[in-house]
């Protein structure tokens, strides 16, 4: 069911949000076109309870959706409007139509769940944007040739490109992490520490990927930069790697277990529990 | 790319084991020097071992027959998980108990696994890894000890080099050219299990930095080896080494080498009425990774638990795990060096010496990160 959910939106997403339409609409362009086809499929209500019209998904369910949004590089607030969805038929009202970020929750949300919730939405759009450049560093470092042979084949880039598949594997980890949960809201500990690390593995993906692409990588005609420059985006909206690195330790001096794996295990008991 | 590595939970029944394995450890364990519980997988305690073994906790997977817990991966998961938080010194049976053991029971003989097993779970038969020799490092297909057919077994000659705990084990499981010459590569090598009592071995422990004499100099000078010290197939020598390798570097050891240093540190944190904001967030950035850490781990685990080899997502975790640890003293001696004036504990410096001095090692044993860094590209399709 989760993989056909994910193989759809995917499908959706590769079909409508291709590096065309991004462009288009990073220039100004009207984006209604593909919210509209992004709305008629339904995915918008995703977590909204089923008596409320919606699919009555948990968050541990939609993840990966959020991350097709990252692989995308959807230049729209999805995650942020299904989230925020959730939010609205939580309380009993009913949600505007349209895109919307999470200030339209507000009120609605104490402040520090909002800022957990965006905060675990970053870590699957890194996760998945993440994957993206990955993907095409790969791809570039087995196609440029120099020295007459693929730059792929040097051990300087082969181990480049390990550590990125490392910090790769640490984004999608944090962000399985981020939304394990079985409501529509993520564990406050949870999310603080996948930010935490999602964040210093996104700059890590960035760096490594245009040192893999070279010169053409920076150019507003590859693709590359519609993935980096969102990654640089997400990695500190709403938060840096510091500030929720603060977070996890407030949490810690708050605990009861001082020692880090005690710390660890009675973090992921909301894992599995939520 | 590597999307087999899921978050994954360890079953309740597993997760029970905990509780008394921490009873036990932290009873068994009151008033051991932080210094000395960070010497962890390389602290050797014979006696340590044997008390483990009266309780079932080593050879936790390996068959009851064979006088092993008949446990999941997943429970041994847990038992190595306080271990090592403990910093209990396990490094006698570690090895038998971690890749010795499953390879004898994987590719050794029904008379072998009767012979061996039974008292490496009693913790009475310690084993060392013969892999490196003077011009055989990372190029392990490169040895040139060898083994010769004689007319009962074999003759064994040559040389291995940091070999830990050669001189405090029992048998040695070595990597040997039975065929051919250095030049012929993964070709002819087979895996000989060496009685380290027979006439003709010498072990000559090697000093390391800390003071520590861990690993050594082993010399086979015409050691008569039986017939059935030959341990799976000749020839298959190289196939059967590149499976005890995924053991080896699959486990929680290769995330929590620091971690005795790293909760001493929390607790000098934990007692100071103004800790930095630079240590706090050093605090939450090690406590985060440790977590994503662990969950990749288990991961892993989970992997080998379904029967797959998952090697190329070992080395990938072996290598983000390494970095931490490696990273952990250097980032704390910079944080507690804020106050030039502040008088530190004790065992908390003793501590931060050690691991900083053997930290260098993290990313050298069981491969070097530049090999796994290798490794991995080849899982990329880069090789």
């Amino acid at each position: 069911m989760h993989n056909e959910l994910e193989a759809a939106f995917g499908q959706l997403l590769a079909a409508r949000c291709t590096p065309e339409v991004v462009r288009r609409i990073e220039r100004g362009e009207a984006a209604d076109g593909l919210w509209r086809d992004l709305a008629d499929s339904g995915f918008a209500d995703a977590l909204v309870p089923e008596a409320q019209g919606g699919a009555g998904l948990a968050l541990r369910d939609v993840l990966p959706l959020v991350q097709a949004c990252g692989e995308y590089a959807l230049p729209l607030p999805f995650a942020e409007t299904m989230a925020a969805r959730a939010v609205f038929a939580h309380a009993g009202q009913t949600a505007p139509a349209g895109p919307m970020d999470l200030d339209a929750v507000a009120t609605l949300l104490a402040a520090e769940d909002a800022r957990t919730l965006l905060a675990a939405i970053n870590t699957a759009l890194i996760a998945g944007a993440g994957a993206r450049v990955l993907a095409l560093s790969l791809q570039h470092a087995q196609q440029r040739v120099q020295f007459g042979k693929p730059i792929g084949s040097f051990q300087a880039v082969q181990h480049q490109l390990a550590v990125m598949a490392e910090q790769a594997c640490a984004a999608r980890m944090a962000s399985q992490l981020a939304f394990a949960s079985s409501t529509h809201l993520p564990d406050r500990s949870l999310a603080a520490m996948a930010m935490n690390v999602a964040g210093d593995a996104a700059a890590i993906l960035v760096s490594g990927s245009h040192a893999v692409h070279g010169a053409i990588g920076v150019t507003a005609e590859f693709d590359l930069q519609l993935y980096t420059r969102r990654l640089l985006v997400w990695r500190t909206r709403g938060g840096s790697p510091s500030y929720w690195a603060r977070k996890v330790a407030a949490q810690w001096q708050a605990s009861g277990s001082p020692r880090a794996v005690d710390f660890a295990l009675s973090t992921l008991a909301g894992a599995t529990s939520r | 790319m590597f999307e087999n590595l899921t978050l994954t939970a360890i079953p309740a029944e597993d997760e029970a084991l905990r509780e008394p394995v921490r009873a036990f450890l932290d009873e068994r364990l009151a008033g051991m020097a932080p210094d000395r519980r960070a010497r962890s997988w390389s602290g050797f305690d014979a006696a340590f071992s044997r008390a483990l073994g009266e309780r079932g906790w080593i050879g936790l997977t390996l068959p009851k027959q064979h006088g092993g817990g008949g446990r999941s991966l997943f429970a041994r998961f847990v038992l190595v998980e306080e271990l090592l938080r403990a910093g209990a010194p396990v490094a006698a049976h570690w090895i038998a108990d971690r890749q010795s053991a499953p390879h004898i029971l994987k590719f050794g003989t029904a008379a072998q696994a009767a012979f061996y097993l039974p008292r490496i779970c009693r913790g009475e038969a310690f084993f060392c890894i013969g892999m490196s020799e003077p011009g055989t490092g990372s190029d392990l297909a490169s040895v040139r000890t060898r083994a010769t057919r004689t007319g009962t077994g074999w003759r064994l000659d040559g040389q291995k080099i940091w070999t830990t705990n050669a001189h405090r084990s029992h048998y040695m499981i070595a990597l040997v050219r039975t065929s051919g010459d250095a030049g012929d590569r993964h070709k002819g090598l087979s895996q000989v299990i060496v009685d380290l009592s027979l006439p003709g071995v010498t072990i000559r422990p090697i000093t390391d930095l800390t003071g520590d004499a861990h690993f050594c100099e082993v010399f086979f000078d015409g050691v008569e080896l039986a017939d059935d010290a030959l341990i799976g197939n000749e020839g298959d020598g190289w196939a059967q080494v590149t499976s005890e390798l995924a053991y080896e570097r699959s486990g929680p050891e290769r995330i929590y080498s620091s971690v005795v240093l790293l909760d001493e540190w929390l607790k000098h944190l934990r007692q100071q009425p103004g800790p930095s904001q630079r240590a706090l967030a050093l605090a939450g950035r090690v406590l985060a990774a440790t977590t994503v850490l662990r969950c990749l781990s288990v991961s892993v685990n989970g992997l080998l638990a379904q029967g797959q080899s998952p090697v190329v997502e070992a080395a990938l975790v072996k290598d983000l795990g390494t970095s931490l640890e490696q990273m952990l003293p250097e980032a704390i001696a910079d944080v507690l060096g804020e106050d030039p004036d502040a008088t530190l504990p004790e065992g908390l410096l003793r501590t931060l010496s050690y691991t900083a001095q053997i930290a260098p090692t993290f990313s050298l044993r069981g491969g070097t990160r530049e090999v796994l860094r290798g490794m991995i590209a080849r899982g990329l399709g880069l090789r």
